[in-house]
């Protein structure tokens, strides 16, 4: 179910340029990349006591990080998002949320970000070498692959 | 670099970042070895991914000081084939098969769910028959994947007589799957829009002769390994996952329900025929193997139930919607989830308006379990270790993914 | 024919025995074990795949004989033969009937626990030659059982020596010669004073033969293969062999002990003898058949619900037991 937008503002107020918005994906919160551990400080406090899920997406510019809340008591779920550039280094947050240290481990390898503070950052799916693969820019292989089917 | 980064178990180096690392979690951390200045040394030990009972390709390295596990770290990524790459690739009802083999002993959920993200975007109205046969299949699928799972907990255990029978009884939902769908495990039967065929004739008998004996096996099969007291001696208050670790570690399905969270996303937050049928949802206490085990095979009986109420009020109509050739949905972003056989299953669906999906992400319920499997190892004897990684059944393709 | 030669034949009739017992074992734990999983079993080399393990004989004698870089040649070598060997040794003084034995041994029973005692040795040095971790795990997980079950192995079976007043096996068995009543056969498993006996024997055999629900040292789920995992072709022949052979003697001391050995009731004792042989196999396989049948059903215990069952229940109740049953035969005769 989706929370009020207004309730997770009051959540996360004070931080710089973060914006709240109700959209098809459900209540989503967009914070820039050094407030996102914050704000899902503040969410966790505000009873979202579990992150479902995380993943990135790379949208042309930069790569757009999704976590996924769930407040099991409130039954209610909201989006964070924050936007990091190619490269970049997300700061890790499985001090509050343990379910993000194998996802963080993926994003960062999938989309070539590194991580900060993590515990054991190592790459989770591929071996060394291996093109960070869900970038745009990465090209699946083979013709066969890519053929229109 | 070797300076400042500290050896972790096994391969791992824990290096110090920008961000203070802190106690790193239970899993990773390494105790000193010896007792009262007696040099003993503790064992690391490589399990997997080719030893027989890690359910497939999942690897662990174990620290064991003698048999008790001081140390485990999880190691993944042996069936990674990319299925988020490739289906951004893929046509969207070509996607469905990419799902199949996310979770391959559940894969209509799998299917279901990117059905349900492509279908939020594109604002189709799914027919009642659809849902009511997804619902069917799905509870047929889920059915397959609990024996499955049952059969080879007892294997892990170490007992042998009840994984045949549930195969027998998996067998015969194999047949009914492939009578509906054509395939026994790789359906593709799911589409945005609506399924791919209607009921074929003569199913439903075959369906209703396997509900009759079922719920009389299922009690046997209950009898045959949890009335069993060396299995209980095993099983009963280990690997305990208490509430706050389930949340903290995002697990979701039967592992979640164990410790006492009543949340089935058929019920929170109803799709397909679910709205309309009658079901409980099993609960545990403790969170223990135990609860586990009771929680999958209290599921089981309910599944059973809804096919039979599925069966009797499957409505009349199309199976599917009338959707174009080439589905090119609305740009936007959604999420859709649905209640899997090991857990919630999700699709983070990014469309950008043209016929491939721009960014597919999906969520296998085991990566949760799997990682939750590194904090809740230590303690624990060498000889249950594989009787938690059963315990939390996880699926090692929808990891990897 | 000269004693040495005499004696050279029992040996190698023994040897023989052995052999043709895996052999046949083998096919029914296949059998027993895919009934009990509504399957078949082999089916297909010869009549209902009664050759399939005669021919996998034959292809652990033409497999490679790996032996892995890292490992203790030497313990590695011997080892299957300390397995093998012991277990050999422990045909030497069952009586097959009251003619029918390699010797007649007045401290059989003794002797028997004594080879049998020496398996896990064996077991524990294939396990640390292997340089495997698991098999290492396995090794010192059948020393540790050794060492708890060794005991009340021992213990539980005194109250019967202390009645027959023997440990002579022949003599333990015409002990049970004949019925009560004419009725009820004097087998000591009908005696009420001797079930606690029965199973206390029966799990610290199970035990000690490496069987489920207590096969610490194997348990394929947890240790891929124990102790036998770096062994290939014949050597591994050797280990599985020798653990059908302790499978039988165990089950063949059951028969002993409690199931009046050769002898039948309810018939002459002329009869008797003459299928004494016969009636003998037939009443161990079918103790065997019982112990494939928990191999088919129980799940594993734990290695440590295994030592605790050991050191705090079956070592107490075994010598409480011996008190108890002493005074009982003392009062009674």
């Amino acid at each position: 179910m989706r929370p009020a937008p207004a309730d997770i503002e009051r959540a996360i107020v004070g931080l710089i340029d973060a914006r709240v918005t109700e959209e098809p994906l459900g209540v989503v919160a967009r914070v820039s990349l050094a407030d996102v551990v914050e704000a899902l400080e503040a969410l966790k406090v505000a009873g979202y006591e579990s992150l479902v899920d995380f993943d990135g997406t790379d949208t042309g510019e930069l790569i757009e990080l999704t976590y996924r809340l769930r407040s099991y008591a409130l039954d209610l779920e909201v989006y964070v998002k924050a936007p990091v550039s190619y490269g970049g280094t997300i700061a890790s947050i499985w001090h509050e949320y343990p379910s993000a240290l194998m996802p963080e481990r993926e994003t960062a390898e999938l989309f070539g970000l590194h991580l900060a503070g993590h515990p054991n950052p190592k790459r989770l799916l591929t071996t060394d070498g291996v093109a960070p693969l869900l970038r745009k820019d990465v090209l699946i292989r083979t013709v066969e692959e890519v053929r229109d089917r | 670099m070797s300076d400042q980064c500290e050896e972790t178990l096994g391969v791992g180096l824990l290096c110090e970042g920008q961000h203070d690392p802190g106690t790193p979690p239970a899993g990773l951390r390494r105790a000193p070895s010896g007792v009262d200045g007696l040099s003993t040394e503790h064992l690391i030990i490589n399990m997997g991914p080719q030893h027989p009972s890690t359910h497939g390709v999942l690897r662990m390295i174990i620290e064991v000081d003698g048999e008790e596990v001081i140390a485990s770290e999880v190691s993944v990524g042996y069936l990674h084939r990319g299925i988020e790459k490739l289906a951004e690739h893929r046509r969207y009802d070509a996607v469905g098969t990419l799902m199949d083999r996310g979770d391959y002993v559940s894969g209509i959920m799998g299917e279901l769910a990117f059905a349900l993200a492509a279908e939020q975007l594109m604002e189709v109205d799914v027919p009642r028959k659809a849902h009511w046969l997804r619902s069917l299949t799905s509870e047929l699928n889920r059915l397959a994947s609990h024996l499955v799972w049952y059969g080879t907990f007892g294997l892990d255990t170490g007992a042998m007589g009840q994984f045949l029978y549930a195969m027998r009884e998996r067998e015969a939902l194999c047949d009914i799957l492939e009578a509906i769908t054509g395939q026994r495990m790789m359906f593709n039967y799911v589409r945005p829009g609506g399924v791919v065929a209607d009921l074929p004739v003569g199913v439903e008998e075959k369906i209703r002769a396997f509900l009759a004996t079922f719920p009389t096996y299922l009690g046997e099969y209950d009898q045959l390994l949890g009335g069993n007291e060396i299995f209980q001696a095993r099983v009963k208050g280990i690997g305990v996952i208490d509430r706050d670790m389930a949340l903290a570690f995002g697990l979701t399905g039967a592992n979640l329900r164990a410790a006492g969270v009543d949340f089935d996303v058929r019920k929170a937050r109803p799709y397909a025929a679910y709205p309309e049928l009658d079901f409980e949802v099993p609960l545990g206490t403790v969170g223990d193997a135990w609860d586990r085990y009771t929680v999958r095979m209290g599921e089981m009986a309910q599944s059973a139930r809804m096919i039979g109420q599925l069966i009797d009020g499957m409505p009349e109509g199309d199976h599917i919607a009338k959707v174009s050739k080439i589905i090119r949905p609305a740009a936007g972003e959604v999420y859709a989830s649905v209640e899997s056989s090991r857990g919630e299953t999700g699709v983070h669906l990014v469309s950008d308006g043209t016929e491939h999906p721009y960014r597919m992400h999906y969520r296998g319920p085991s990566l949760y379990a799997v990682q939750a499997l590194e904090e809740l190892l230590p303690g624990h004897l060498l000889g249950d270790v594989v009787m938690l990684i059963g315990s939390t059944d996880v699926m090692l393709g929808e990891i990897d993914r | 024919m000269s004693a040495l030669g005499i004696s050279a034949l029992k040996v190698l009739a023994a040897l023989g025995l052995m052999l043709g017992n895996g052999v046949v074992m083998i096919y029914m734990l296949r059998k027993v074990l895919g009934h009990l999983h509504i399957r078949l079993g082999p089916m297909h080399v010869g009549w209902k795949g009664t050759l399939q393990t005669v021919m996998d004989v034959l292809k652990l004698l033409t497999k490679e004989d790996i032996t892995p870089r890292a490992v203790d040649r030497w313990l590695f070598r011997i080892a299957p033969a300390v397995v093998f060997i012991p277990s050999l040794m422990a045909y030497a003084a069952l009586p097959f009937s009251d003619t029918w034995r390699v010797t007649n041994l007045d401290s059989g029973l003794l002797y028997t626990f004594t080879a049998l005692s020496l398996v896990p040795l064996g077991i524990l040095m294939a396990g640390w030659a292997s340089s495997n971790k698991w098999s290492l795990l396995g090794g010192m997980r059948a020393a540790a059982q050794q060492i708890a079950y060794e005991v009340p192995l021992l213990l539980s079976v005194l109250p019967i020596v202390m009645l027959v007043g023997s440990m002579n096996l022949g003599v333990i068995v015409e002990a049970q010669r004949g019925t009560v009543l004419a009725v009820i056969p004097r087998w000591f498993i009908m005696n009420p004073l001797f079930w606690p006996t029965f199973v206390l024997y029966s799990i610290s055999a199970l035990v000690e033969t490496n069987q489920t629900p207590f096969d610490m040292s194997e348990a394929e789920s947890e240790l891929v293969g124990g102790f036998a995992t770096e062994y290939s072709a014949m050597k591994f022949g050797l280990l599985f062999l020798s653990e059908f052979s302790n499978q039988f003697i165990v089950a063949a001391l059951t028969v002993t002990l409690f199931f009046g050995g050769w002898t039948l009731p309810w018939v002459p004792e002329a009869v008797s003898n003459t299928f004494g042989p016969l009636t003998f196999m037939l009443k161990t396989y079918l103790v065997i058949a019982v112990m494939m049948w928990i191999r088919g059903t129980f799940p594993r215990v734990r290695i440590d619900q295994l030592m605790q069952l050991g050191w705090q229940r079956l070592i107490p109740i075994s010598l409480a037991w011996i008190v108890i049953s002493g005074v009982v035969i003392k009062v009674w005769s």
